[in-house]
């Protein structure tokens, strides 16, 4: 798909919504949405991206949108799916529809994992994004099992006793894939030709398939607005947050960074991990980069590219 | 970000911050907690404060997880608290019961906001309910506390952690966004060592007796004995935690029946209306559970009307009725969805009820 074509599909995600300037979510859902060729019905769990485009009487939505709490989005777009199911069965309904879930990570990582992992296992034919900015943004900017460690959030605040964050994140994507369903993949809202592609092929999965996908908040992260794209493709740049597929258990790398970043040089971009850069925090610095080139390395075994460090991918 | 005031014992404090430094100085040494607005200031207070006195601050995976883990800590003896608001609440009504059951000390705060559902995160108390007649499944009750003002809230949570303690059972602090979120004077109380671990907490019994907290019951008539155990102590309850506030009732012929921050709108209407030589006094429950229905039935003896104002469809007005036992009628106003009643609205609905007995 050429940038100019995709320009004219229809947006199924308006403007006026009230997300921030800057926001890195709507950017992420009408990539995501211009993918979808059938009609779509849309569930959202709790969140910036339910609460700043469906304040009521207005929606941001030129589609069916269900919402209903934080933890069971997926368990939402089961029922109706399992619906859609009968009404074909039954011969009430012809049309092919596809079912998209929306969680952020809290309600994906966290409070919505258990709902997810039953709705993929039962094998409902629906597509569940995860629009991962790495915290709990729309009640103030909290830690969740996404956060970078290190990361300063209210509830990790880098003082006298912690420097942020003190865990790793979760590798969410690879518990996904642990589920073998037929399509998994990992990608950014900066590289919108992997993320079309990324979502054309979950459309077109035959079963359920999961898309985690990083998106900047620009509050969270503490950066300007007019840098989300190009913070996002430093996470990306620095081998935080590959960009790779699973389709049908075989695990595939999208890109790979020609000179990668140091994490370091992504993280000074970003206020929220100022404190890091101080003499003290040194030594996990280095940690948190030796983290990352492990994991990196660890991918790069599963997609079965060996001695990683040499080649391009 | 969350502001302490330090070792100071007066300040500005916004009410979820107060209330956490209140927990903090009760010997509150470990908070399990999960994001939602708007008590988001409590969480972030301890995450901030907690590590500082030896406290440990852990944020959940979800509210489930959150009020298990209260579960777990308080088994260890531990001054333990959580906090949510409405929704969140809600999911923890399973670990609740099973606290409730297993007579495991600890404090819950609910900032309460509009429902049902997701609701929004504007004020409201129809919490009412679910705070006082249960909440969770089977016979159990939590003792609830429903500050009007910030010092309020700060002497009751303090207070809470002693209360949990004695009873063994979970103690409410129920507020609602407004409480939250507002800022006032208060004056903190000296911080406090928390209390011994009891004898029946399970940090390992030596050579002693085995110690067991336990909510499982198979047997009919053990479970009944534990249903009795634990209503025993609401009987105590009953005799020696009723709290409330009569605010100008001698001699009213109109009594408000009102809690929390509805209590005080609802003080400054009894003024106004007060000033336009309406007999109008204030009856303000702060004990929700138990609740004053013996002191609410004595003011009420003299008057003409009761007039229960809410943030709700009302809930608390249900008791009002009990109490008073039909013997004057039991009005209601209320406003939901988030919205504050003004004393304006409330002085309308004084005026129309005095109308018909004056």
């Amino acid at each position: 798909m050429a940038l100019p074509d995709l320009a004219k599909k229809p947006q199924r995600f308006t403007g006026g919504h009230r997300a921030c300037a800057g926001c890195g979510f709507p950017i992420t859902i009408k990539i995501i949405l211009q993918a979808a060729e059938n009609p779509v019905v849309v569930g959202c769990s709790t969140g910036c991206m339910e609460v700043t485009s469906t304040i009521y009487p207005y929606t941001a939505w030129e589609c069916s949108f269900i919402h209903s709490a934080f933890e069971n989005v997926a368990a939402t777009i089961s029922g109706v799916e399992t619906a859609y199911r009968s009404l074909k069965k039954q011969g009430k309904i012809q049309e092919e529809i596809t079912f998209i879930a929306f969680g952020g990570d809290g309600g994906t990582y966290d409070i919505g994992l258990q709902a997810l992992s039953g709705a993929m296992e039962r094998g409902h034919k629906m597509v569940y994004i995860c629009y991962d900015n790495q915290g709990y943004m729309n009640t103030g900017i909290q830690r969740s099992s996404a956060t970078p460690r290190g990361a300063n959030t209210t509830t990790s605040p880098a003082g006298t006793h912690i420097p942020g964050k003190q865990q790793y994140p979760k590798d969410l994507t690879a518990i996904m894939a642990a589920h073998n369903i037929p399509y998994v993949a990992q990608s950014s809202m900066s590289h919108w030709n992997d993320l079309y592609r990324k979502a054309k092929k979950a459309f077109s999965a035959d079963g359920p398939a999961f898309l985690n996908v990083l998106s900047t908040c620009r509050l969270g992260w503490a950066t300007a607005p007019e840098d989300t794209v190009d913070v996002a493709e430093g996470a990306v740049q620095c081998k935080l947050w590959p960009l790779f597929e699973v389709e049908e258990g075989v695990w595939k790398l999208s890109f790979k960074p020609r000179q990668p970043l140091p994490v370091a040089d992504w993280m000074k971009q970003q206020g929220r991990f100022k404190h890091l850069f101080r003499p003290e925090n040194a030594e996990l610095l280095t940690d948190i980069q030796r983290e990352v080139d492990e994991r990196w390395e660890k991918l790069l075994k599963r997609c079965g590219i060996e001695n990683g460090g040499d080649k391009q991918g | 970000m969350a502001q302490s005031i330090g070792e100071q014992s007066m300040g500005l404090m916004k009410g979820n911050e107060a209330i956490a430094e209140a927990a903090i100085r009760a010997g509150c040494r470990a908070y399990f907690g999960y994001p939602i607005t708007p008590q988001n200031e409590i969480p972030e207070y301890m995450a901030k404060h907690l590590p500082k006195v030896g406290g440990v601050f852990l944020q959940a995976e979800s509210e489930l997880a959150a009020i298990n883990m209260v579960y777990g800590a308080g088994g260890a003896g531990v001054h333990v608290m959580t906090s949510s608001s409405s929704p969140g609440i809600s999911l923890k009504q399973e670990g609740l019961s099973y606290i409730a059951c297993a007579e495991v000390p600890c404090v819950v705060v609910n900032m309460m906001r509009s429902g049902p559902g997701l609701g929004g995160i504007l004020p409201a108390q129809g919490d009412y309910f679910q705070a006082t007649k249960g909440g969770g499944h089977g016979d159990y009750h939590l003792l609830v506390l429903a500050p009007s003002t910030i010092q309020e809230a700060v002497d009751l949570t303090y207070e809470a952690f002693d209360l949990a303690r004695r009873y063994r059972n979970p103690v409410m602090i129920l507020g609602d966004g407004l409480l939250g979120q507002m800022m006032e004077s208060v004056t903190l109380p000296q911080p406090k060592a928390p209390l011994p671990k009891p004898p029946w907490a399970t940090t390992g019994c030596g050579d002693g007796e085995p110690r067991v907290i336990n909510s499982l019951y198979i047997q009919g008539d053990v479970m009944e004995e534990r249903t009795k155990r634990i209503f025993a102590k609401y009987a105590k309850m009953k005799q020696n935690e009723i709290r409330f506030e009569n605010y100008k009732t001698d001699g009213a012929k109109i009594i408000l029946a009102a809690y929390g921050s509805t209590a005080r709108i609802a003080k400054t209407a009894v003024d106004k209306a007060r000033t336009r030589g309406i007999k109008v006094g204030l009856f303000r429950p702060i004990s929700l559970y138990p609740f004053p229905y013996d002191e609410l039935s004595e003011v009420a003896t003299e008057a003409k009307a009761v007039l229960t104002v809410e943030m709700s469809m009302g809930q608390m007005v249900e008791d009002v009725r009990l109490a008073v036992e039909g013997r004057c009628p039991v009005r209601f106003y209320g406003r939901s969805g988030g919205i504050v009643p003004t004393p304006q609205e409330i002085l309308q609905q004084i005026q129309a009820i005095w109308s018909h007995i004056a």
